[in-house]
């Protein structure tokens, strides 16, 4: 690599045109709004340096969850457009909200969770979709369309969801006769006393207040303060049994057997399961969704406003509309598919997991979280220093 | 501390830093010759010989008080330039040749230090933005939020909470500087005064754990500390044997000390081995001949020799600690989060980056106020002393 691409590399905020991670931009410019000077300067400079060399074929820039789509999938994608694929990471819709917020630009789609999806809606930062493009649309439950983020799915295009829930070990919750389908097991020190130490809950606000409201008989997107204060009180009675919050690596603890109990994605439990059964662990791990009702996290395909290859995106959304490739993605990582055509090509197990594809009756129990406005954020922030303080 | 310790020590303390500088003018000339313990009356050249007692006094003094050196360097070399006026620092031509070796440097702290802490201090004072960001310095037209306003620190200042949090971080920042001095001054003291030739090995040796990503090694200690560990297996059995619970090591404010202090040693063991390096092991046999026992010597002598390399250590320890989130996030428990936690969480967690800017600048003006006093306490006990 020449320095030229060095360059090119370290000025453009957001994906490089080779397909590099490049530095995130750091300006604290307004989002949104006007763009101030020395950004403009940038920016053209970056074009400048973007159209001197000749382009080669069309990338697409993704910008997606990690490990959130499969490499044979890419692979067909790129035969099939001649074009190519370039991927950036996010690990948090908070963080690529971050991103997007300090200027990071010219991603074409995003794979944000439906609260973060409204937010960028609201924000004006997505372009609409040409439906005319999109010949398999139909091919999504209806249950899936018309979500509160969008209605009309004017931006967004369900791509797979993940169910918040418990993962657990089977043989210890068994052999200490415990239920499996309960917030009570996070949250009643009747049941925590046996499972001291051995549970661990997400690092996530929403997250954590959403199992709490729901186990208290609320919906997670009370915002109402009294009750989020009834939630604190519950979490701080349950915590001195937890071993840590954690949202990274509970799929390992799970898999080595330190933890017994973890609150965390339908999609890592269904990864530790394979791991344990891969390293031929004496146990297993089993998930289930809690009886109270949880967090549903739809993630949607959305084009982004500087995003520079419309047409190549919708093309790619069509293509993960299709049932084959939809399929893959659950395949691999165990997340839900809103793809009707994808069922026939899922493995039978995962297609039958209740906590995955839940029926119709806990599929109702099941909530999308709505984006709180700064006010709330505030109030929950102060909350939640305080549960992480006592 | 006495004042009647031979001027023998100083070569070693003024060859660090400006000394280069220093040499160009008339008053640094001074300097040199009684660094390298000198008469000064020999110079017969470039000086005016009156005042010399007095600002050697002050200068021969100045370490053995304790304090931070360098400042009193700058100190006496200005008392010096007060009473003799020395000729410019640099000749006519070398005016351009001092902004071209300064100005990018400067340039350079300008746009990528001074320039990103006023932001800070200015997003200190802004709405959040609703979506993230920050909200409008001008009224955009749409009924939001903008302008400046006080609402941040006020909300700092409405709970206990966050300052609960500040304080408890510095306590932890305090605890890690402790024990990795502790750990260090023998390790540094070791490698020191070890045979030359494996100098630069163990120094190597104790920089190697830099050659991997500190997350890793981090993570590392999740498996260490980790209950099926060997380790955590050997003190559960020997607390056993007393007949104590079995404790968790990990998830624990034990296994945040562990990394804080794991991550940040080698920090300080450096300075220390830099400062402990260039003592003379001849004050050391002075002593000993004087009647110092051990301990005399360590705690007369080196020890006060070594407080330049302590202080520099402690620093570099102890700030860094203060900001750090990685290792709480990865070893912490339920109760182990830290400012370095808050503060990420508003810009990566919940969207306020004004108030993670507000919490920078309050953490900012304590380890400034908290640098003041110390320098403040340096001074008054040289002034004592």
């Amino acid at each position: 690599m020449g320095w030229w691409d060095w360059m090119r590399r370290s000025l453009i905020p957001g994906p490089s045109p080779e397909g590099g991670r490049a530095f995130p931009s750091l300006s604290l410019r307004e989002r949104g709004r006007g763009e101030g000077a020395a950004s403009t300067l940038v920016k053209t400079v970056a074009m400048l340096l973007l159209t001197l060399p000749a382009q080669a074929a069309d990338t697409l820039h993704l910008y997606n969850w990690n490990n959130y789509i499969s490499d044979q999938t890419i692979a067909r994608f790129e035969a099939e457009c001649r074009c190519e694929v370039a991927q950036d990471y996010y690990s948090d819709n908070e963080e690529m909200l971050a991103k997007l917020a300090a200027g990071a630009s010219g991603y074409d789609l995003i794979v944000p969770t439906g609260n973060a999806v409204e937010a960028l809606v609201r924000s004006k930062q997505l372009r609409s979709l040409d439906k005319t493009r999109l010949a398999r649309l139909g091919n999504i439950k209806p249950a899936f369309m018309n979500a509160f983020f969008d209605p009309g799915n004017r931006y967004s295009v369900p791509y797979a969801y993940t169910v918040t829930l418990l993962g657990y070990n089977v043989e210890k919750l068994q052999a200490l006769g415990l239920p499996t389908d309960t917030w009570a097991l996070i949250f009643e020190p009747r049941y925590l006393e046996k499972l001291k130490g051995r549970v661990t809950v997400l690092d996530s606000q929403r997250e954590l207040m959403a199992a709490a409201l729901r186990y208290l008989g609320h919906s997670v997107n009370d915002t109402d303060e009294a009750k989020w204060k009834q939630a604190r009180d519950l979490i701080l009675r349950a915590k001195p049994y937890w071993a840590a919050f954690n949202a990274s690596s509970y799929i390992k603890e799970l898999t080595v057997g330190n933890i017994w109990l973890a609150h965390g994605y339908s999609n890592d439990m269904f990864q530790a399961r394979a791991d344990a059964e891969g390293a031929g662990r004496p146990f297993r791990i089993g998930y289930a969704i809690p009886r109270e009702g949880a967090v549903l996290a739809l993630d949607s395909m959305v084009l982004h406003r500087t995003g520079r290859h419309p047409e190549l995106a919708q093309s790619f959304i069509d293509f993960m509309l299709d049932g084959e490739n939809s399929a893959e993605l659950t395949n691999l990582i165990g997340s839900g598919n809103p793809n009707r055509a994808a069922m026939a090509y899922i493995r039978p197990e995962i297609a039958h997991n209740r906590a995955v594809f839940p029926d119709a009756a806990s599929m109702k129990r099941l909530e999308m979280m709505r984006d709180l406005d700064r006010k709330s954020r505030r109030i929950l922030n102060r909350i939640w220093t305080e549960i992480k303080l006592r | 501390m006495s004042r009647t310790r031979p001027p023998g020590f100083l070569p070693t303390l003024g060859k660090g830093g400006q000394g280069g500088f220093w040499r160009h003018s008339a008053g640094a000339t001074v300097d040199t010759y009684l660094l390298e313990g000198k008469a000064p009356s020999l110079d017969t050249t470039a000086l005016p010989t009156p005042t010399l007692p007095a600002s050697g006094e002050g200068a021969v003094s100045s370490p053995a008080g304790g304090g931070g050196w360098e400042g009193e360097r700058g100190d006496s070399s200005c008392t010096r330039i007060s009473q003799s006026p020395p000729p410019p620092l640099f000749q006519r031509g070398e005016i351009s040749a001092k902004w071209a070796i300064t100005a990018p440097p400067t340039l350079f702290l300008l746009v990528f230090f001074l320039a990103p802490a006023l932001i800070v201090v200015l997003a200190s004072f802004q709405y959040p933005g609703e979506f993230g960001g920050l909200a409008p310095l001008t009224d955009p037209g749409d009924g939001g939020e903008h302008g400046l306003t006080l609402e941040n620190y006020l909300f700092f200042a409405s709970d206990w909470l966050f300052a609960e949090i500040l304080l408890r971080s510095f306590a932890v920042a305090a605890a890690s500087t402790l024990i990795c001095l502790i750990l260090a001054y023998p390790v540094a003291w070791m490698i020191a005064r070890g045979p030359k030739k494996h100098r630069n090995l163990l120094v190597l040796l104790v920089i190697l754990p830099f050659a991997s990503n500190f997350l890793i090694r981090v993570y590392a200690w999740m498996i260490i500390l980790g209950p099926q560990a060997a380790f955590a297996l050997a003190v559960n059995g020997l607390l056993g044997a007393f007949g104590l619970g079995p404790v968790s090591l990990l998830f624990s404010p034990f296994a945040v000390l562990v990394g804080m202090v794991y991550v940040h040693l080698p920090f300080m063991i450096l300075p220390l081995y830099t400062n402990l390096e260039k003592h003379d092991p001849v004050l050391l046999d002075a002593a000993q001949d004087l009647g110092a026992n051990a301990w005399q010597r360590f705690w007369r002598v080196t020890w006060p020799l070594s407080l330049p390399g302590i202080f520099s250590g402690s620093a570099l320890v102890f700030i860094p600690v203060l900001g750090m989130f990685a290792i709480p996030d990865i070893l912490g428990g339920t109760r182990d989060m830290l400012i370095g936690n808050l503060i990420k969480d508003q810009f990566l967690g919940v969207r306020d980056w004004p108030f993670g800017a507000t919490l920078s600048i309050v953490l900012t003006l304590c380890v400034l106020g908290l640098a003041w006093l110390a320098a403040w306490a340096g001074k008054a006990r040289r002034a004592h002393a």
